[in-house]
């Protein structure tokens, strides 16, 4: 099933007054269940292309449909709702809540859904289980090493059984070990749950995981195929 | 969530916080004070006109009030007397001659009002007998007088001294007695002690020709928060010969000095809202320019401008209605301790006695203070948060969550 369709999108950025093409025209179908990675040099536009998947930033030209509807006519109100329903959220640099345990940032998007507390307790609870980040439930962020942090994000952003997860760089603050651990996490994830991932990264590790392989080059798709964990 | 996300972000950054709560509860606090010590004054020189003369209601022949002279003396003293004794909201009253006379001591003269009272009666009415500071209080005999200790100071006169008092009598002639001072009183007011003698009614009525004519009734009221009722009853029982008035149309400046000062108050509370709101524009801003990118990641995940808005809103709420609950209770304990125990302001005693406070001011707590102090402060501090929740609105997630 098609989660995400992209056709010509094309991202234009104003720096100082010029014009910088990020994204010059692209055509990609995600469906449901993949474990793509978006990888390319810096500058390439991956981050871009993944802001624009998440509904982050919108496109200049062409259309994104996530989930067969087409994104760029919907409101800001109706975006967010959409995120919260339907994509997650890992970011490089983490960005739990602070002020949160990581009980209550997971619980956090099904209160914002309206959830009642005891059930989102119990769904909290389930996920942290199968993540193995228990013991952390009454921890703030600043009490927890990146990669649990990074466990408790992936746990925020699984939570709401979302169509996608996208990751932006989520091993670059993290050394190999821990990054290939949550990689191994996050792939169990995908088999398990059938939970679509994209990542955006050039970390070796999580290119080598790639099922599917998506190369930019200047704002263009320069390769579109089977990553190495697809042979 | 949300507020327990808010009460966090409060003591983030907690010497901030605190600076904040500070400034709110000192101003609440100040301004409460300020607003029962005016208040308090304001009272005070009110009560201390009705303890001293005025009375909660007065009742005179119809314009007596406009006129007074002399001649237009109560119609029918045992009507009044009756209607009086039948009112149930009425617990004490006076019978009064009174007139604008001179009175002189051997060494200087002095106007004044000369009133004649039924000591038994007028001790219930008025605090003269309590401002009693030498010699004593009438007893009904002939030919004395109390005077104010300012009235006596300036007729060089004390107790057992004899002055001459001098007025227009009911015939138009001048009719004049010679008193010996029994006792010298002071009130909070130099403006009275300087102007008023009190002596017995029969020896006034003597002096001014009256015989058994009235001109005034003093009337001290069960509950003054009935007074317009009980006065209203007085005039439907007495009907058009008399004017029945309360403090009320008797002390119009003084009423309406605590009605103006009210709309004042409002002045003072804007003023301050003003200032607080900056406080909490500023403090609101830096948290939020904090954590642009926090909110960034909010919104990803999310959250709606809405939601935004509001955890902001939220907020400043949270610390105002922290701030007021405690700016109120310590506002609150100050007024109920000094009210108890008053504010010595002999210092300046001269001017407040000139305007008849007395030295010593005893501040009031009123219910308009408090719920002043509850409606503008947390409103004021929300309100100040709008700017700030507006700017975290705009934020762009994609922009914001990269924010350094």
């Amino acid at each position: 099933m098609e989660v995400i369709r992209l056709e010509h999108v094309e991202k234009i950025y104003s720096d100082n007054g010029v014009p910088v093409h990020a994204l010059r025209g692209i055509d990609l179908r995600i469906t449901q269940g993949e474990f793509t990675v978006i990888a390319g040099p810096s500058g390439s536009g991956k981050t871009t292309l993944l802001n624009i998947m998440g509904a982050l930033d919108k496109a200049s030209k062409g259309k994104v449909f996530l989930e067969k509807e087409e994104i760029g006519e919907k409101s800001r109100d109706e975006i967010s709702a959409f995120r919260l329903e339907k994509l997650g959220f890992v970011f490089q640099a983490y960005n739990l809540i602070p002020v949160l345990t990581a009980m209550e940032n997971i619980e956090f998007t099904m209160m914002l859904l309206g959830i009642e507390e005891k059930q989102r307790r119990d769904r909290a609870r389930e996920v942290m289980r199968e993540l193995d980040i228990e013991e952390l439930a009454d921890k703030r962020p600043n009490e927890m090493s990146g990669g649990q942090q990074q466990r408790v994000a992936v746990a925020r952003a699984i939570v709401n059984n979302p169509s996608i997860i996208l990751a932006d760089e989520p091993t670059a603050n993290l050394d190999s070990e821990t990054g290939a651990n949550l990689l191994d996490l996050m792939e169990k994830m995908n088999r398990d749950h059938k939970l679509t991932f994209i990542f955006s990264s050039h970390d070796r590790q999580v290119i080598d995981r790639a099922r599917r392989l998506v190369i930019l080059k200047d704002g263009l798709i320069e390769r579109d195929g089977n990553g190495n964990a697809a042979q | 969530m949300l507020l327990t996300i808010a009460w966090r972000n409060i003591w983030r950054n907690r010497r901030r916080s605190v600076i904040v709560l500070v400034s709110i509860v000192v101003g609440i606090a100040a301004v409460m004070f300020n607003d029962g010590l005016s208040i308090g004054m304001i009272r005070q020189m009110l009560e201390n006109s009705i303890g001293s003369h005025v009375s909660h209601i007065q009742i005179h022949a119809q314009g007596f009030n406009d006129n007074r002279v002399i001649q237009n003396v109560v119609p029918k003293p045992a009507e009044v007397e009756s209607a009086l004794r039948n009112t149930a909201g009425v617990q004490h009253w006076s019978p009064r001659v009174l007139s604008f006379g001179l009175l002189s001591s051997a060494l200087n003269s002095s106007g004044g009002v000369i009133v004649g009272v039924d000591p038994e009666r007028e001790k219930d009415v008025t605090t003269i007998r309590r401002s009693i500071v030498e010699g004593n209080y009438l007893t009904g005999a002939a030919h004395e007088v109390v005077i104010g200790n300012r009235l006596a100071d300036k007729l060089n006169v004390g107790i057992g001294d004899k002055v001459v008092g001098m007025a227009s009598a009911l015939s138009g002639d001048v009719g004049s007695d010679l008193f010996r001072v029994a006792g010298i009183f002071e009130t909070v007011s130099s403006e009275f002690d300087k102007a008023y003698m009190f002596t017995s009614i029969d020896n006034a009525r003597s002096m001014l020709e009256l015989e058994d004519r009235i001109l005034e009734y003093a009337v001290i009221v069960r509950d003054i928060n009935r007074v317009e009722a009980v006065a209203a009853e007085l005039r439907q029982k007495l009907g058009d010969d008399y004017e029945v008035l309360t403090y009320i149309d008797l002390l119009p400046i003084l009423v309406s000095q605590v009605d103006m000062y009210k709309s004042m108050m409002y002045v003072v509370y804007l003023i301050i809202a003003i200032a607080m709101i900056f406080g909490i524009v500023n403090t609101m801003l830096m948290s939020v320019f904090e954590r642009i990118q926090e909110i960034g990641v909010l919104m990803a995940i999310g959250m709606s401008v809405r939601r935004i808005f509001a955890m902001v809103l939220i907020e400043a709420g949270t610390l105002g209605i922290i701030g007021t609950a405690t700016g109120l209770a310590l506002g609150t304990g100050l007024l109920l301790l000094f009210s108890s125990i008053g504010i010595d302001f002999s210092i300046f005693s001269e001017g407040l006695t000139s305007f008849g406070v007395g030295a010593v001011i005893y501040p009031r707590l009123t219910l308009d203070t408090v719920l002043n102090v509850l409606i503008i402060i947390p409103l004021t501090t929300v309100l100040g948060a709008v700017y700030p929740a507006v700017r975290a609105m705009r934020l762009q997630p994609v922009t914001a969550i990269r924010y350094v």
